[in-house]
Order: C-alpha cells, then structure tokens, then sequence
C-alpha cells in the first residue's frame, strides 16, 4: 500500500504546499460551484413541478382542490416580504464593497429578519390553512413545492446567520467579500423560486 | 481515549452514532405523543424509528468522521484556518481510512471501495444464478430471489459503475489537465465518505423486517410505496450516492473550468476529461430528479402523503416519468466516462492521433442533449399516452448517431495504427465488441413494436448486460489496467491480465449471448422460476455466469500481488503524452512542482516533433518531473 503512497516524499518534507494552479477562467471557483449548484436546485423544484403538472394538468384534477381555499393575499405580503430581502442583501453586498461596514451589518441583519418573517408566516400559512396533505393529491402537492421552498428559505436562513455573525465579527472587506457574495446568489436564487411557486400555485 | 474521541475519526464517529440512534428514538416519541399517539405501544414504532435512523445515523457518521469539520468552524464565525495541506497525501494505510484532502488519494479510496462493492454485487448474482440453474429450484425463495436481484442492480449501478468512474477520474483529471488538487478538496473528501455509507444501507436492507427492498433497482411506486421496510434502506440510500455524484460532478466541472493549465484550450483537453466534463454536466441537470423521486416515496411512505396514491387523487405513472428522466441520462453518466477511457488507451495503444478529435468531444456533448428526449422509451408498455411513444422512439434511434460517429472515430484510429495488444488494449478492442453488440440490440428496442414484444422478457437483461457489462466494466477494467502503474507505481501482470480479458471476453458473451434467445422465445425477467423448456439454456447461462465470477478473481490476484510486489513502474510505460505520464509513479503529493505549459494536443503521436505538454526550462531542485521530454518525436 505504501507504494501508493508518496515515493517522493523524503524530499518533500520542506515543501509548502503546491505551486498555484493557473487560472485558466476569470470566474471564482466558488461562484461557479454555487451557480451549478443552482442548476441542480432549480431541476430539483422542477421534479416536484412534474408532479404538479401531472395532478394538475395532465389529470385535470380541480385546482385548488373542491373545499379548501389559498390564502392569496397573505402570501402575497409574504411574497414583497421576500422579494425586499434580495434588494436589502444587495445593499449589504454594495455597502461592503464601498467599505462602509455599518451597511453590511445592517443589511445582512435586515436580510435575515425578513427572510425569518417570510419562514414564520409561512409556517402560520400551514397551521390554520385547513387542510393537511395526506388529505389528497392537490393537497399533497401544495404542501410538497411550498415545504420544498421552505426548506430552501431555512437552509437559505442558515448561511445568511453565518455571514450575519462573520460581518458582526468584522471579517469580510472591499478587497474580500466572496463570503457575501455567494452566500447571496443563493439567496437570490430563493427569491425568484419564489415567484415561481407563488405564481403557479396561488394565483394561476 | 478523551482524545480519540474529540479527534476526527472512527471512534467519534461512534460515538456520534449512538448518539444519532437516542436522536430517533426521541424524535419518533415527541412526534408521536404530540400528534396524539400517546401509548407505549404506539411509541414502539420500529419503522418510524428504522426511517428517522436512517437518515440521522449516517450524517451523525459523517459529522463524526470530520466530513463537516471545516464548514462548522466557519459556521461558527471563526476565523477561518489557512490550507496547511495537512490532510493530504498518504504515507501509511491509516491515511486511506480517514478524511483525506488529495485527489490521489480519494481516486484511490473511490476506486477499492467500488470494486469492494462490484464483488458484492457479483456475488448476488452468482446466488441468482444458482437459483435459476433449474426450473423451479429452491436455492432462495422468491421474495429473496426479488431481493436479491434488486440489490444487485442497485448495488452494482449506484455504489460500483458511477463511483468508480468518478475515482478514475479524481485520479486522473487534475493529472491530466496540469493542476494541483480538485477546486475543492474538503467537498471531495465528504463525497467519497457517503458512498460506502449508501453501499452498507443497500446491503443492511437485508436484515430489516420484512427483507429487503424487492421491486428491483425502478422501485416503481405503487410497489414501492407498499412494501416493507427494506425500501426506505432504498430510498435514503439513493439520496446519498446522489448527493455524492453532484458533489464530485460539480467539482470536475468547476476543476476543469477554472484550473487548467496555460495553454490548454478546451480542444486540447484529453478526451477523457471531455467526457467527465459531459458526464458532470448530466449528473448535475438529472440526479435531482431521482432524488425527487425518491423523497416522494419516502413521503409516501413515512407521512402518508398522497403523490402515488390513486384512492386520493394520487398519479403513479408520475414516478416513472421522473425516474427515468434520471435514470435514463444516467445510462450516460455510466457510459461516457468509459468512452473517454477508450479514447486515451486507443490513441495511446495504435500510436495514432485519435481520428476526428473535435467530432469526438462534440458528440459527447450531442449525447448530453438527446439523453434528455428519450426517458420515455422505458415506458412503451407502462399505458402512458400512446402518441408520446413516436417522438421517443424517433429521438431514442437518434441518440445511436453520436455513439456510431464514437466507434467509427476508434475504428479509424485503429486503422493502420501499430497495435500493441497488451491488457488494456485487449480490454478496449473487447469492449468495442461487445458494446456495439449491445448498442445494435438498444436500436432494435427503439422500434416500438418489438420492444411491445420483448419488454418483460430476458432480451431487456441481455441488453442491459450487454452496454453495461461489455460496455462499462469492459472500459472500467481497460482503466484500471492502464492507470494501474500510475496509481500505485507498480506494473501489473501482462500474463495475468490476459488471462483475465480472454477468460472476461468468452464467459461474458456465453452468459449474456443465450439470453438474446431466452428473451425471444419469451421466458419473462424478473422471476425465479420457468416454464421447463427453458431449462437447458438457463443451466448452461448458470454455468458460464459461475466462470464469469472466477474470471474476476484472476483480476483480484493480480492486482493485489501486482501492487504489493509487481517490478516498479517508470514515469512513462507506455510513451504516452497527456500530462499525468510527465509526473513521477505514483505522482509527487502535490503533482506539479512547475505548472506545466500546454503547447498541443494531447494525442499527436508519430507526428514528428510534436508535443503537448512541457515545463518551462527555469531550473527545479526537485527530481519529480523525470519523463518531461519524452514525448517528442516518437513513432
């Protein structure tokens, strides 16, 4: 086994570590990870769009199902509560940028709160709706695309509270802010799977 | 022992672990007593407990073992520690047993594990066999007979053909492309350590109530939402091998975008790692959709939600759709990495540049897109709408384009090349062989009507053996063999190892050859018992399968007396020039003590004075890049 080991590593000892990889791409490493990353998400919701699509439409089952009834307004607010997080972590991205360090705080603590505010009403949404999804298909669905986006706003939640303590804390400057900027594609990414969701399975 | 268990490792890993199984037994009790369960009895819930563990057991394994090590720290919000490399390279056998930064070493640890996990799978095949050596025998019953062939597809497709691609890979890619590591080591490193943790819960669904998961590896709801517990080993087990495959997916795509070294364009890359940048492509649009799939089994399953079940409105030919739109790129993701294997050792083998590089590379790119269309031709006989068959049928015969202009392109290469028939090559001609024998017979299940005719039937079986087994394995072995040297900086055994293609090549057609045949005259998959005409055929297929198994042992033998003791391998056996041949066997722990400059393509050989890659003349203190020039001007 040891001969797959390193045969040169007697005169490696001293060695710090390898010499830079050549960057053969002007787009970060970690930028490009989480926009593929991205595309695994986005064909994820699109899954559980398949199984909307086939009790919706290819089944032609009523939409919501006879009997219950979509609070479309609330989640509407919910909604403009969510689409205002992705300009409020804009301007914590911008602030840091500049330098101004008072803008990233108060950004990513306003990012968060709202983002909460969205998780909270939403979980509300699910407590007094009426219905639960082992009731029937439609039901099933609603609760699937909605909790799957939840789910995504939560882990979402995660990252944002670890940038919000790293800014707190005093890392991140102008010259390195990647911390904010990746953190905030997915966020923004949250966002518009939003949309998608509310539209189709709101208002639609 | 205070240590040992704060350290990462196996004991905290333990340790973690129980703690996980008190999680589920804690977790199951709250639920249940909030949601009106209140009595013992209904406490005792062995499934709800079974599932929760399932999921917990393994991430408290991984937690413990230091996959997360890293990312809680940041999480934290501490200051994030500098790479010290301190979990690269491997200097003793421990270092394989532990979370390790270097790509080498994961490709190692990816490639031991899968073919662990190919000698598990073969021999639950070698017990299927047994079973089906005469009609109506009682070696297994039928519902372990289920189980046992479920397992076997599973195991062999998730845990050995897409794994051990991804550590040949992980081997050679950042090799090949002049890079150091992978673009993220900490992220590689976690995704070799939930394969064998899906590997074992394949396995353990034999111990569960009820036996193990026994739809076969579709787990076609509504079967799958009904049985016994073994599926949900099923289910959970999928969803990491996936999240394995996307993780190493992302990280070839992004290693080979941004880390290349200068000079290498994208049509200068080998061929090979064109075809894991087409593979990472597939792997990232379509495993979420298995993924999907499976949660909605599982949702099924646990909370009794209702995407599967009729009574309530439920669609289960919603699950084949979604499956297959995985399942069927993933046929891909099992084939195009040994396409790229072929390319190198053809090119190599009949000195040759390989003909029509750039078709090479655009057709595999072709196959991502139409792997797209076809999912569909799964289902002929599933009663889906009966128009959607016509546009899969035509775009499933289109799909062959790209794979014929593939073998046409190796075929020419072949074409007055100086052929050395060594162990790899053997392997490729022999792939070639059989993985047309196998493409003709997929053409032939386009047409709607026959495949109407042999769906069901032991026709699919020897097709399906025929692309994966004299296909993939068949590419698989040919790279084991030729980055053999490389890896371990010993040669194997050129006798041995022809033992092995020849012994491989014979029983593999007489196991899977008969069953064309079985399929046409009708006896139906999937079954442990038949009608007694089908007799003779079937014992001597068991026979051969038993051959088929002991071929593989050859292989074993060799490899392992092979790398404890085979003659030591040179910088370059076999005057190739993509770039992990200019590294010394096996490769310095960080690769590259220069980045090296790329100034052609990778397969020019017998073109006068050509070269691909080359280290800048400023001088080196270090002996690692014995073998630089000794590419140019060979024939």
């Amino acid at each position: 086994m040891e001969a797959a080991s390193i045969a040169h590593a007697h005169g490696h000892e001293e060695h710090h570590g390898p010499p830079p990889a050549h960057k053969s791409s002007r787009v970060e490493p970690q930028l490009l990870g989480m926009l593929l990353f991205i595309i695994s998400e986005v064909m994820i919701f699109g899954a559980f769009f398949t199984a909307y699509f086939f009790i919706r439409v290819a089944q032609g089952d009523p939409w919501p199902a006879t009997g219950t009834k979509l609070p479309v307004d609330v989640a509407g607010v919910n909604t403009a509560i969510l689409v205002s997080s992705s300009f409020t972590i804009h301007w914590a991205q911008t602030s840091i940028k500049n330098g101004n360090r008072f803008g990233l705080k108060a950004g990513m603590l306003t990012t968060f709160l709202l983002g909460a505010t969205f998780l909270f009403v939403q979980i509300n949404e699910y407590a007094n709706i009426g219905f639960a999804p082992q009731d029937g298909a439609q039901e099933t669905i609603f609760y699937s695309l909605t909790g799957l986006h939840g789910a995504h706003v939560f882990i979402g939640l995660c990252l944002l509270l670890f940038v919000t303590v790293r800014a707190f804390r005093g890392h991140y400057s102008p010259e390195e802010h990647r911390g904010v900027e990746v953190p905030g594609i997915y966020w923004h990414f949250v966002d518009v799977m939003w949309l998608v969701v509310y539209s189709t399975v709101y208002i639609l | 022992m205070a240590a040992r268990i704060r350290q990462p490792g196996f004991y905290r890993a333990g340790v973690w672990m129980v703690g996980a199984v008190a999680f589920s037994f804690f977790l199951t009790w709250v639920v249940r007593t909030s949601t009106g369960h209140s009595t013992f009895r209904h406490f005792i819930s062995g499934d709800a407990i079974l599932t929760v563990a399932l999921i917990a057991v393994p991430l408290a394994f991984l937690i413990g073992i230091g996959g997360f090590d890293y990312w809680f720290y940041w999480a934290a919000g501490r200051p994030t520690r500098p790479e010290d490399h301190s979990g690269h390279g491997a200097y003793t056998w421990k270092d394989y047993f532990r979370i390790n930064t270097d790509h080498k070493v994961i490709g190692i640890q990816y490639t031991v594990n899968s073919f662990i996990f190919l000698l598990v799978g073969g021999l639950l095949a070698m017990l299927m066999r047994a079973q089906l050596a005469q009609p109506g025998s009682h070696f297994v019953d039928a519902n372990t007979f289920n189980g046992l062939f479920s397992v076997h597809a599973s195991i062999l497709i998730f845990l050995f053909i897409i794994p051990v691609f991804a550590g040949l890979g992980n081997f050679v890619i950042p090799l090949m492309i002049g890079a150091p590591d992978m673009a993220f080591p900490r992220l590689n490193a976690l995704s070799f350590w939930l394969l064998p943790v899906a590997g074992l819960m394949m396995l353990g669904s034999f111990f569960a109530p009820g036996g193990s998961f026994a739809d076969g590896w579709t787990a076609y709801a509504p079967l799958s939402t009904n049985a016994p517990i073994g599926q949900t080993f099923f289910s959970v087990a999928v969803q990491f091998a996936g999240a394995s495959s996307v993780m190493t997916a992302l990280n070839f795509l992004v290693t080979i975008i941004t880390m290349r070294a200068p000079g290498m364009s994208f049509f200068r890359m080998p061929l090979l790692v064109w075809a894991n940048f087409a593979t990472s492509l597939l792997v990232v649009i379509a495993t979420p959709f298995i993924a999907a799939s499976q949660f909605f089994v599982l949702l099924d399953r646990a909370l009794g939600f209702n995407f599967f079940n009729a009574g309530h409105g439920g669609d289960v030919l919603m699950y084949q759709h979604v499956f297959w739109f995985y399942s069927h790129p993933a046929v891909y993701i099992m084939m195009l990495p040994g396409f790229g294997i072929i390319s190198e050792v053809i090119a190599v083998k009949a000195r040759k540049p390989i003909f029509g590089y750039r078709m090479m590379a655009f057709s595999l790119l072709a196959i991502v897109g139409l792997g797209f269309t076809v999912w569909a031709h799964h289902m002929f006989t599933s009663g889906m709408a009966n128009w959607i068959r016509i546009p899969m049928a035509i775009t499933t015969s289109i799909i062959a384009v790209p794979t014929g202009i593939k073998i046409f392109s190796w075929l020419a290469t072949l074409y007055r090349g100086v052929l050395h028939l060594d162990t790899p090559m053997l392997f490729t001609l022999g792939f070639l062989t059989t993985f047309t024998l196998g493409g003709i017979s997929g053409v032939m299940l386009a047409m709607i009507p026959f495949d109407i005719h042999v769906s069901s039937s032991y026709f699919i079986v020897a097709h399906i053996h025929y692309v994966l087994f004299g296909g993939s394995l068949m590419t698989i072995f040919a790279g084991v063999y030729y980055w053999f040297p490389k890896m371990t900086g010993r040669m194997f055994d050129e006798r041995l190892g022809k033992w092995h293609f020849w012994t491989t090549f014979v029983f593999l057609n007489l196991t899977f050859g008969p069953m064309h045949i079985l399929g046409l005259q009708g006896m139906p998959r999937r079954v442990s018992t038949y009608a007694s005409q089908f007799a003779d055929m079937n014992l001597f297929i068991s026979i051969a399968s038993f051959g088929l198994g002991l071929s593989v042992l050859i292989f074993l033998y060799n490899i392992v007396t092979s790398w404890r003791g085979g003659p030591r391998a040179t910088a370059n056996p076999y005057r190739a020039m993509t770039l992990e041949w200019h590294v010394s066997s096996p490769p310095p722990v960080f690769n590259f003590d220069r980045v090296p400059t790329v100034v052609g393509g990778p397969y020019e050989y017998g073109v006068p004075g050509a070269q691909h890659g080359i280290f800048t003349p400023t001088p080196t203190p270090m002996g690692a890049s014995a073998g630089v020039h000794a590419t140019s001007g060979e024939t």
